[in-house]
């Protein structure tokens, strides 16, 4: 019985144990067969920039790299807030495999659908 | 628990200490490779794994034929 489950994840190279645990949630949920979706914004929006991840490796976790590549293969989807993203001057080009950027609309119809959301 | 112990298993894997997400991505990967209605025996050292397993059977539909930490023996769901 499959449902919806978002993870907002606001947290990068400042908090890599955050950002680590938000997708080590993230894979638990779409590998219990949940529709997921990880949210990244504000600080969080730096680790869909390819290259950025690749060194965090948090103690007693995969690496970030592993586990964000892991959530995208099993279906998992990011999305991306489009104003913390521009706002830090990232490039779209620069997108890993897996991430759309979004508006606040895309989070609000997710959650008021009445999808639960976990916070990193 | 209705499987008994002499029960064929299909695979096997050993997933040592790993918990939580890295887990169950792992064995929904393995699980998805078995042919329906065939066992799995996991074996899952985690402290969160006699909580984690019997809920994520329940969420995918597997059958969790029996639980004896750290030993779990799965019956892969008939259908997708």
């Amino acid at each position: 019985m499959p449902g919806k489950f978002c993870v907002s994840l606001t947290n990068a190279k400042n908090d890599p144990d955050r950002a680590t645990v938000g997708f080590v949630i993230a894979n638990a949920a779409v590998g219990s067969d949940q529709e997921t979706v990880v949210f990244v914004s504000t600080e969080g929006v730096r680790l869909v920039e390819e290259g950025y991840a690749d060194d965090i490796h948090e103690e007693g976790f995969s690496p970030l790299k592993d586990l964000m590549t892991s959530f995208v293969e099993a279906g998992g989807i990011i999305w991306v807030c489009s104003p913390c993203f521009k706002k830090r001057g990232l490039d779209e080009a620069k997108l890993i495999n897996g991430a759309t950027i979004v508006g606040g609309a895309k989070l609000v119809e997710l959650l008021a659908g009445g999808a639960p959301c976990v916070s990193y | 628990m209705t499987s008994k112990p002499d029960e064929d298993v299909a695979a096997r894997w050993d997933a040592g200490a790993l918990g939580c997400g890295e887990l169950v991505i792992e064995l929904r990967g393995r699980l998805a490779r078995l042919a329906p209605g065939l066992l799995f025996e996991l074996v899952a050292s985690d402290p969160g794994a006699p909580a984690d397993l019997p809920a994520w059977c329940r969420m995918t539909g597997h059958q969790l034929a029996r639980a004896d930490h750290p030993t779990y023996l799965i019956r892969r769901r008939s259908k997708d």
